[in-house]
C-alpha cells in the first residue's frame, strides 16, 4: 500500500507539526494510532460471487466469527467499506463491475484474495474462456489466501496477516515495528541459519559414520514415503431400480407409430425389439428431422399416453459436419425422458424455437444461441444470455479459439 | 453505485426524459410522461446472492417487470469438462451448486456407471443417500438463514450456520474438505466413512430435531414473516411446469415431482419419506416445503443409520474410464431441484459433450411472473424462496 | 411539588451555586454546567452505545463479537471512529456537494437538539421549556430533514427510494409518538420534562407505566414500537434496508459523513430511551418500593445513574428487537401506523381524558 493512500490531512499535519519540538514524536504517535484504528476496524464489503463466499459466510458465524477483529458490520455499500474479499472466481463481465467496486470504496481500502480462483483462476485457468486469471489482474491485492475453497481460519489468518500490515504500512512506522533486524541486502536466511545451527548444537552426538561407508549419504535413516497399498474391490453387479410405468419399447413404439421418419440415433437397427434390448437403462434418443422437430415436441408434450410436460433442457452438440440441438424431455408424472436430436447445417444453422410450447426453453435457447451461434426462429428474445454481447465467436464450438482469453490445457 | 446508474447513462434524452429501454423488456420505448423508471440490482447487491443482475422497470415501489442477466460467473464449466476425463469432470461438479456438491457428485457418477455397467455395493449405497439428505439438510440451514438475514433477521442467518457447521464437520472428518467434496467415484465413494461417521449423524439428528422447532419459534411463526410470505410470488403450477422448475419451488406450487421419488436412483425406493408439496405456491408455501423437507431428510437419515451395512464401499476400480459411444443421461434431485448431466460420449477418455441441467436455471427463469404486481421490498423473499445459486445458472 | 430533599446525593452542586451566586448567575452557571456534562454525555454515549449493541448482537447470535481491542472490544467503537474520520470522504458524480454534505450535519445537529430538554437529573438539565414536550416534537422533526437531503442529493435511485420511505415512516410515526406525549401531559398536567418526572414522584407504582392502570402498560408498548419506527431502526428500517435498497440514504456516503449518520442514530436511540425513561419509567427518580430502609439506599444512588440505567435497560429491548425480527414492507408499516396504531392512541387519550376527568389519576 505505502504512499497510495495517503491523504490530505496525513500530508499536511507533518508540515505543522514536524518543526516544532517534540512534534515529530506527535505525528509518530498520531499514526500509530490511526494504523491501530485502521488494523482493527475492517469493514467488509459484502461481495462474493462463488463458493468461497459460503466459508467468507461462515467466517463471519458463530464459530468462526471474525467480528472478533473488528471486522464486522459488513456494508453493502462500497461507499463504506474498507476491505473487499475477492471470494470467488471473477469472470470477465465481472471484472469491470469489480473494478467499479473498488474504485468506488473510499481510501484506505485494502483486498484479500481469497481462494485460488481469485488468486489465478485456480481449477479454471485452463481451458476457460471468461474467467479472468486472478484478480491482481484488476486491483491490487494485499493478501493473498489459497486454497478451495480456503477454510475459515486460514481467512481468519489472512485477515490478521492484513492487520499486520495496515500497522506497519505507516509513513514513518514509529516504533520500528515490523522492521527487519538487518539490511534489506544481506543474507535473508541469516535468521533460519543461525537457528538451524543452534538446533544441530543442541541434538546428541550423531551415531559413528558407519552407514556411509555401506553407501549412499545414508547417516540418517529417513523414512522412505510409500504409496499405501491399493485396496482391490470386487466387481459389483448392478442393482436393478423399480421400473417406470412406461418401458421404452412402448414409448418407441407409440412414436414411430405417429412418427414413421424418426431414427433411433447410433442404431443400426431401427426395431422395437432393439430398443427393449437395451434395456430399461438406455436414453431413448431420437433423431429427427428439422421439418418435423416443433410437431414432434408438441405431440409428446400433448401426447395422453406419454404425458412429457417438463423440458430438462435445450442443447446442442457441435459434429465436424453438423450441428445437432437436442431437447429433452421429462414426464413429470411418470418419470421417463426422451431425448430428441435434430442436425442442422454447420454453415447456416437455424432451427424453430420451443417457446411456444414451453416458456422455460426461452433461456434454454438463449443459451444454446450464445455459447453455440444456434439462431432459433421466433424465438422472442434472442440475446446472448452468459457472455458480454461483444464477445468474439462462440466458444462451445469445437473450432473456437482465442488465444487471448483461452490458455490450452498442456495435457 | 455508479452500475446501478448504468441504465441512465447510456439513455438518450428527449425532453429530459430518458426515452431508450434497456435491452429484455416487453415495451420498445418509454412513454414520454411517466412515473416508470428502470432499476439496476445487481450484479453487487446484497439480496441478489451472489452476482445475479436484473434490472427492474418500476413505478415507484411497484415492480412492472424483471429482467435478469446472467452470466457474471459464468466459467465455462461444460468447455473445461470437455478437455477433461470424467473423472476429472467430479471435481468441476462441485462447483456448480456448491451447496449441494455430494449430489452434483453423485449425478455424474450415475452417468458413468449407467454408461459402462458398474454397480455399486451396499454400504456404498448407504453412504450416498445420508451424505446426500445431510447435504440437503446443510443446504436447507443456509437457505433458512440468509431468507432471514434479507428479511432483516439477521440472527437467524447466525442460528442456520451454527447448524450448519455440524454436518461440515462430518463432512470434513470424512473426505477432508468442507464445501467441494470431491467424494463419490463411479461405483462408490474415494473413501470409506469414518466409524465416527453414524454417531456424529445420530447427534445431527438428535440437534436438528429441536432446532427445527427452535427455527419456527423464531421465524415461522413470526407474524412479521407471515406478513412478508404469504400471498407473495404466486407462482401457479401451471408456470412452474412450463418453465420447467423443480424441486421445493415446484413442490410448493402443489406438483409432487421428487426425482428421488419419480425417478429413483441409489437406494431411495428402499426408504419411506414423504413429499411435502404446497397449496397456493407463494414464498410462504416454499418456505414450509423446505422446512419440511429438513424434517422428512431426518427422517430418511434415521432410517439409514440404524441399518447401516458393513461390507466394502466401492467396487471395482477401473483403470481408465472411457465411456463407450452413446449418449447418457442422470438425474437426481438437489437441495433446489432436479440436476440432469447429459453426456455425448465418443469412445474416448474425455466427454464430447457433457451439460449440466441446473435447477436454478430454471427456477429463476419464473422470477418475472412471479415479482410483477409486487413491491421492492416482495423481491427479497421471492428470490430467497427461489433458493436460486448463480454459479449453478451460469454453470 | 415535590420534596427536593429526595435527591441528597443530586442537589449538592445545585444547591451550592444557587447558595453561592446571585440568582441570573446561578441558573447561567448551572445551564453551562448541564451542557458540559450533556457534551461529556453525548460523546461518549454512541460510543457505549456502538460496543453495547455489537456485543449485544453478538451474544444473541451466539457469537462473542469484537474481541481484540481492549477489554472484550471496549475500544472497539473507538477504532472505528478514528478510521472514520481518517477515511476518504467521496461524492458521487452529479451529487449536490452542498446539500450532501449538509445532511449528515443536520442529521446529527437535530438528535443532539433534542437532549437539551431532557432531564438527566434533577438539577442536570440545560433548561427546562415549560412547553418541553413540543419542543422535542418539533426538534426531532428536523432529523427527517437530513435523511430526505442525503437520499435527494447523492443522486442515487437507492438513495432516493431509501429517503422517501424514510420520510413518509418518520412523518407518520411522528403522529403516534405525538399523540403519545399528549397522552403522558394530559395525564400529568404539565408540558414540562421536569415536571413529568416529578408527576412520577412516589413508589413505582406511580411511573406512568403503572400509574395509569394497564393502560400505561398498552401505551409503554405503543411508544417503544413508535419509537423504533420513528429512529429507523430494525426491525423497522426501511430507510436502509440492506438487503433490498444496499444502503438507503446512506449508501453514497462515506468516511465522516456516513460517521455523522452513524452517530445521529445511536444518538437518536438514547435520546428516545431516555425520552421513554422520563415518560413512563419515572426518569431519573430512584424507584421506591414503599419499604423505607431499602427507599433510603436507592436513593443515595445519584439521579443521573438511575436515569441511563433505565435508559439503558430501554436501549437494551430496542436491540432485542432489532436482532430478533424481520422486516416488514414499507406499506404495511404504513398500515401499521395509520391503522392501527393511530386509533389505539385516540382511543387511549379518550380513556386517558375520562380518567383525568374522573380524577382516577
Amino acid at each position: 500500500m505505502g504512499m497510495r493512500h495517503i491523504g490530505y490531512a496525513t500530508r499536511t499535519i507533518p508540515k505543522f507539526l514536524d518543526p516544532l519540538p517534540g512534534g515529530a514524536k506527535l505525528v509518530d504517535a498520531i499514526e500509530f494510532v490511526v494504523a491501530w484504528a485502521r488494523a482493527n476496524s475492517l469493514w467488509p464489503l459484502i461481495y462474493g460471487t462463488a463458493c468461497c463466499a459460503m466459508e467468507m459466510m461462515s467466517t463471519g458465524s458463530s464459530r468462526h466469527d471474525w467480528a472478533r477483529f473488528g471486522v464486522e458490520v459488513a456494508r453493502a455499500t462500497p461507499r463504506q467499506a474498507d476491505l473487499i474479499v475477492l471470494a470467488g472466481t471473477i469472470v470477465e463481465k465481472m471484472g469491470s463491475r469489480l473494478v467499479t467496486l473498488y474504485e468506488q470504496m473510499p481510501g484506505p481500502k485494502y483486498v484479500i484474495a481469497m481462494g485460488s480462483c481469485a488468486i489465478s483462476g485456480g481449477p479454471f485457468y485452463y481451458d476457460s474462456y471468461s474467467v479472468i486469471k486472478g484478480g491482481d489482474r484488476l486491483i491490487p491485492v494485499d493478501v493473498y489466501i489459497p486454497g478451495c475453497p480456503p477454510r475459515p481460519e486460514a481467512l481468519l489468518y489472512g485477515i490478521m496477516q492484513l492487520q499486520e500490515k495496515i500497522r506497519t504500512e505507516g509513513r514513518r512506522n514509529p516504533w520500528k515495528i515490523g522492521t527487519l533486524n538487518q539490511a534489506p541486502f544481506g543474507d535473508p536466511l541469516a535468521e533460519a541459519k543461525k537457528m538451524w545451527a543452534d538446533l544441530e548444537k543442541s541434538r546428541p552426538a550423531a551415531p559413528p559414520a558407519a552407514a556411509d561407508a555401506a553407501g549412499g549419504n545414508g547417516a540418517i535413516d529417513r523414512p522412505k514415503p510409500k504409496r499405501p497399498a491399493t485396496e482391490q474391490f470386487a466387481e459389483v453387479a448392478r442393482s436393478p431400480l423399480p421400473a417406470p410405468l412406461l418401458d421404452n419399447g412402448t414409448i418407441y413404439a407409440y412414436i414411430i407409430e405417429n412418427f414413421p421418419e424418426i431414427t433411433l440415433t447410433r442404431q443400426s437397427e431401427q426395431t422395437v425389439e432393439q430398443v427393449r434390448a437395451l434395456g430399461q437403462e438406455y436414453l431413448l434418443d431420437l433423431t429427427v428431422p428439422l421439418r418435423r422437430y416443433v410437431e414432434l415436441v408438441g405431440f409428446l408434450k400433448d401426447s395422453e399416453l406419454l404425458d412429457m410436460n417438463f423440458l430438462l433442457h435445450v442443447t446442442a452438440v457441435d459434429r465436424p459436419d453438423r450441428f445437432e440441438v437436442l431437447a429433452h424431455l421429462f414426464s413429470a408424472n411418470q418419470g421417463h425422458n426422451i431425448l430428441i436430436r435434430c442436425a442442422l447445417d454447420r454453415q447456416q444453422p437455424e432451427i424453430p424455437s420451443l417457446s411456444p410450447l414451453f416458456a422455460g426453453a426461452i433461456w434454454h435457447e438463449r443459451e444454446v444461441f450464445d455459447l453455440f451461434g444456434i439462431r432459433f426462429s421466433n424465438h422472442p428474445d434472442l440475446r446472448r444470455l452468459f457472455l458480454e454481447d461483444n464477445f468474439p465467436g462462440h466458444p462451445l464450438r469445437k473450432d473456437f479459439d482465442d488465444p487471448s482469453r483461452v490458455v490450452r490445457r498442456p495435457y | 453505485m455508479t452500475e446501478q446508474q448504468a441504465g441512465l447513462a447510456d439513455d438518450i434524452l428527449e425532453n429530459g426524459v430518458a426515452m431508450t429501454v434497456p435491452p429484455g423488456f416487453s415495451i420498445d420505448r418509454r412513454e414520454r410522461h411517466t412515473d416508470e423508471y428502470f432499476l439496476n440490482m445487481g450484479p453487487q447487491h446484497p439480496s441478489t446472492h451472489g452476482v445475479l443482475r436484473l434490472m427492474l422497470r418500476m413505478d415507484g415501489e411497484n415492480v412492472l417487470e424483471v429482467v435478469p442477466h446472467l452470466g457474471y460467473i459464468h466459467r465455462g464449466l461444460e468447455k473445461i469438462g470437455e478437455n477433461q476425463t470424467y473423472l476429472q469432470n467430479i471435481h468441476l461438479t462441485d462447483r456448480l451448486d456448491y451447496l449441494s456438491s455430494h449430489m452434483n457428485n453423485l449425478a455424474l457418477c450415475l452417468a458413468i456407471e449407467k454408461a459402462m455397467g458398474i454397480g455399486v455395493p451396499e454400504r456404498a449405497e448407504y453412504i450416498r443417500v445420508m451424505v446426500c439428505e445431510l447435504q440437503r439438510i446443510q443446504s436447507h440451514l443456509l437457505w433458512w438463514g440468509v431468507l432471514g438475514m434479507d428479511l432483516g433477521a439477521i440472527t437467524s442467518f447466525l442460528y442456520g450456520f451454527k447448524e450448519r457447521e455440524m454436518i461440515t464437520d462430518i463432512f470434513e472428518e470424512m473426505c477432508g474438505a468442507r464445501l467441494t467434496m470431491n467424494f463419490f467415484r463411479p461405483g462408490g465413494s474415494f473413501a470409506d466413512v469414518p466409524d465416527t461417521f453414524i454417531p456424529r449423524v445420530r447427534a445431527v439428528i438428535e440437534k436438528m430435531k429441536t432446532a427445527i422447532d427452535e427455527y419456527d419459534t423464531l421465524l415461522t411463526n413470526n407474524v412479521i414473516m407471515h406478513l412478508r410470505t404469504k400471498g407473495i410470488g404466486v407462482l401457479p403450477a401451471k408456470t412452474a411446469l412450463a418453465h420447467g422448475c423443480s424441486g421445493p419451488v415446484l413442490r410448493g406450487s402443489g406438483v409432487a415431482l421428487d426425482v428421488r421419488r419419480s425417478d429413483p436412483y441409489s437406494i431411495y425406493h428402499r426408504f419411506s419419506f414423504d413429499i411435502p408439496v404446497g397449496t397456493v405456491g407463494d414464498c410462504f408455501d416454499r418456505y414450509k416445503v423446505r422446512m419440511e423437507e429438513m424434517r422428512q431428510s431426518l427422517r430418511i437419515l434415521e432410517a439409514a443409520a440404524a441399518s447401516f451395512p458393513g461390507g466394502p464401499y466401492r467396487s471395482k476400480k477401473y483403470a481408465s474410464y472411457n465411456l463407450p459411444a452413446g449418449s447418457y443421461y442422470s438425474q437426481v434431485e438437489t437441495a433446489r431441484g432436479l440436476l440432469g448431466v447429459y453426456i455425448e460420449a465418443d469412445g474416448g477418455p474425455k466427454p464430447h459433450r457433457i451439460k449440466y441441467r441446473s435447477p436454478s436455471f430454471a427456477n429463476l427463469s419464473a422470477l418475472n411472473d412471479l415479482a410483477v404486481g409486487h413491491k421492492l421490498a416482495d423481491l427479497v423473499p421471492i428470490i430467497a424462496t427461489l433458493d436460486v445459486l448463480i454459479p449453478d445458472i451460469d454453470r | 411539588m415535590i420534596d427536593t430533599s429526595r435527591f441528597p446525593a443530586t442537589n449538592a452542586i445545585g444547591d451550592f451555586i444557587r447558595a453561592t451566586l446571585p440568582g441570573p448567575a446561578a441558573e447561567l452557571t448551572n445551564i453551562v454546567l448541564a451542557v458540559l456534562a450533556i457534551l461529556t454525555v453525548v460523546g461518549l454515549t454512541p460510543v457505549a452505545l456502538i460496543w453495547m449493541e455489537r456485543k449485544v448482537a453478538a451474544h444473541f447470535q451466539a457469537r462473542l463479537g469484537p474481541m481484540r481491542v481492549g477489554y472484550h472490544g471496549l475500544l472497539q467503537p473507538l477504532a472505528d471512529g478514528i478510521k472514520l474520520i481518517f477515511k476518504e470522504v467521496m461524492k458521487p458524480e452529479g451529487a449536490d456537494t452542498f446539500v450532501f454534505f449538509l445532511a449528515p450535519i443536520l442529521s446529527a445537529t437535530a438528535s443532539f437538539m433534542v437532549l437539551t430538554v431532557i432531564p438527566f437529573d434533577h438539577h442536570l438539565q440545560v433548561t427546562d421549556l415549560a412547553g418541553g414536550v413540543l419542543y422535542v416534537i418539533a426538534v426531532a422533526g428536523l432529523g427527517i430533514m437530513g435523511v430526505l437531503l442525503a437520499g435527494w442529493s447523492s443522486n442515487n435511485k437507492y438513495s432516493l427510494l431509501g429517503a422517501m420511505r424514510s420520510g413518509a415512516q418518520m412523518i407518520s410515526y411522528e403522529i403516534s409518538l405525538a399523540l403519545l406525549m399528549l397522552l403522558i401531559v394530559l395525564l400529568s398536567g404539565t408540558a414540562s420534562l421536569r415536571e413529568i418526572v416529578f408527576s412520577q414522584a412516589g413508589t413505582v407504582l406511580d411511573w406512568w407505566i403503572f400509574k395509569f392502570p394497564l393502560f400505561g402498560l398498552v401505551a409503554f408498548v405503543l411508544f417503544l414500537i413508535s419509537s423504533t419506527a420513528e429512529l429507523n431502526r430494525a426491525p423497522f428500517d426501511m430507510a436502509e434496508a440492506e438487503s433490498e435498497l444496499t444502503g438507503g440514504f446512506t449508501t453514497e456516503y462515506s468516511g465522516i459523513s456516513f460517521a455523522m449518520f452513524f452517530l445521529a442514530e445511536f444518538v437518536n436511540m438514547f435520546m428516545a430511551a431516555s425520552l421513554t425513561t422520563t415518560f413512563f419509567l419515572g426518569g431519573f427518580l430512584a424507584p421506591q418500593f414503599g419499604l423505607a430502609p431499602l427507599d433510603r439506599v436507592l436513593d443515595a444512588i445519584p439521579g443521573f445513574l438511575w436515569f441511563f440505567l433505565k435508559s439503558y435497560s430501554v436501549i437494551f429491548i430496542y436491540m432485542w428487537f432489532r436482532w430478533t425480527f424481520p422486516r416488514p414492507r414499507v406499506d404495511q408499516l404504513m398500515n401499521l401506523e395509520w391503522k392501527v396504531l393511530v386509533p389505539a392512541n385516540f382511543f387511549l387519550l379518550l380513556v386517558a381524558g375520562l380518567f383525568v376527568a374522573m380524577g382516577l389519576v
